[in-house]
This record gives C-alpha cells, structure tokens and sequence, in this order.
C-alpha cells in the first residue's frame, strides 16, 4: 500500500479504460422492460439514441481506481461525489482520470484527495467529481 | 396490501421516508459485479486487509439507488449526481439494507429533480455507507433531450 509521503499534490495517476458493452449493463442494473439501461426501444422512446449506462457504473471505475491508490484506507475511510453530466451509450468506452489536488493530516494518517473524472472516446467528459481517502503515515 | 401511486414531482414529499428489504450479500453478486465493472480486485474473493473477502465499495448503491422503487411506480429517470461515504467495509454473508430520506425537491431549467440522502447498514445496524444522491425525474408523456 503506498504510503502518504509517495503521493504527490498535482500527481496524475495511471488512467483506467473500460468498454460499456450491452452485457456489462445488463449485469449491473439487471434486464428489465422499460427501463433506459436495457430496453432499447424504450430508450429511443425517452429521446436517447441507444441504451445507456447507469451513472453508477462510472462511480465503480473511480472506486477502482482509489482502491488501487489507497487500498484499505479507501474501502474504509474513502468519500466519492460524482457529477453525472453527459450520458454514456452502450458501446462507448470510457477513460478514467484522477490528479491528486490536496493531501492533508488526518488522526494517524493523511487524507488525499482526487479530483476525478471520465471522458467518453469523444474526448467528452461525462462524469466529474471529487474522491478521497486515508494514506497511512511511513 | 401496499399501493403503488405513480412518482411525481406533486406526489413526492421533503421528509418522505424509504426502506429496503434486506439483501444476503452473497460471492455470486460480488462475482457478477466485479464482471460488469470489469474489476477483479482479488481482495474481492481472497484474504483482505479486513481478514475475509470484501465487496466492491459501491456494490450496494443500486439498492440505495432504488429506494423509490418500493413505494412508487417509477416511470424513468437520469440519475445527476452521487455521493458515497464508505464507512466499513461491505462483505459476503452480510445482510443489508438501505433507509433514505427525501431531503429535497426542486425544478431547475425545466427539469425536475429528487435528492436524498441514505445509510446502508448490516443486519446488527452498523452503517456502512452513507451518502446522497440526486435524481431527476422524466415525466410520463415527455422525452428526455439526452443526444
């Protein structure tokens, strides 16, 4: 686990890419009619042009990321507050990006906050927001 | 028997309080989860920091997310923000359930929207996340300009 003293104000860390296949949006928010995440034709009716992934799904990829920065101290410890500001479409692929903006002392440890975000392969971004979690002191 | 009224912006009230039923946490959800967020951490189903394995951090926000559900018919929706407090960690063999609160309504450049706020706790009632989310609604009858 990395500890407080490696993590860098202004540190980019390596940015994840994930594929929003029909299927991985199934699993997660479960096949059901009517519903804009797995039912195209109700989508189209509800002025989308496809399907479209839960906004969640995009909070599960920044929570990722953390848990690989923190490890423990953001499955216990860990805030995520997420904008969703554009819709993300069944078969867009998604980069996520995280720049360390803040590190400060909290009880025996420091908390590092994220800003964080995901862009769509448009170069859009969709998602915008801000993650934190506790670094143990060396 | 319960009555299911349809959600609206009128019929919805600051206050109004959710519940959930209780979830069994099992290694099948924490498996198909970590397959639709393409996540196989392998604290997820091998020893942790915690001792056992341990779920996804925002594994149970869908049931948060659906709260309204067991009290309204839900005609469709954009979910506009999140927030997530992970308090301890949510594992296999837990039982859990997620109570909201509707904290807030209000209508911005013709959009409605719901905020409200949510614990997720265990059977013994520890919280293990806490949080708010902000929805808006998609009237019956209208389309949503989402191109």
């Amino acid at each position: 686990m990395p500890v407080a003293e490696a993590v860098a104000v202004g540190q980019e860390l390596p940015s994840l890419a994930k594929e929003l296949s029909q299927r991985r949006i199934d699993v997660y928010s479960g096949v059901r009619p009517r519903s804009i995440h797995t039912d195209e034709a109700w989508a189209h009716q509800k002025g989308f042009r496809t399907t479209l992934a839960q906004g969640m799904m995009s909070t599960a990829y920044v929570s990722e990321m953390m848990t690989r920065l923190l490890g423990a101290g953001f499955v216990k410890g860990g805030t995520l507050s997420m904008a969703f500001i554009k819709p993300v479409y069944a078969g867009d692929r998604l980069t996520v990006h995280g720049v360390v903006k803040e590190a400060r002392p909290e009880g025996a440890g420091t908390r590092v906050v994220v800003e964080v975000w995901c862009q769509n392969q448009h170069g859009e971004k969709t998602a915008v927001g801000t993650a934190s979690g506790l670094a143990p002191s060396a | 028997m319960s009555q299911f009224p349809k959600l609206t912006y009128d019929a919805l009230t600051v206050g109004e309080e959710f519940v959930s039923d209780p979830h069994l946490v099992t290694p099948e959800d924490v498996e198909a989860y970590a397959f639709a967020v393409d996540d196989h951490h392998p604290w997820f189903s091998g020893p942790s920091p915690f001792g056992e394995p341990v779920a996804h951090p925002t594994l149970m926000a869908n049931q948060a997310l659906h709260l309204r559900h067991g009290k309204y018919i839900v005609h469709a929706g954009l979910h506009a923000k999140m927030e997530f407090n992970f308090l301890e960690p949510v594992r296999p063999g837990m039982r859990v359930r997620s109570r909201g609160r509707v904290i807030d309504k209000y209508e911005r450049r013709g959009r409605q929207y719901m905020v409200t706020e949510y614990v997720t706790e265990d059977e013994g009632g520890t919280a293990l996340v806490r949080g708010q989310f902000t929805q808006m609604l998609i009237p019956e009858g209208t389309r949503h300009a989402g191109r």
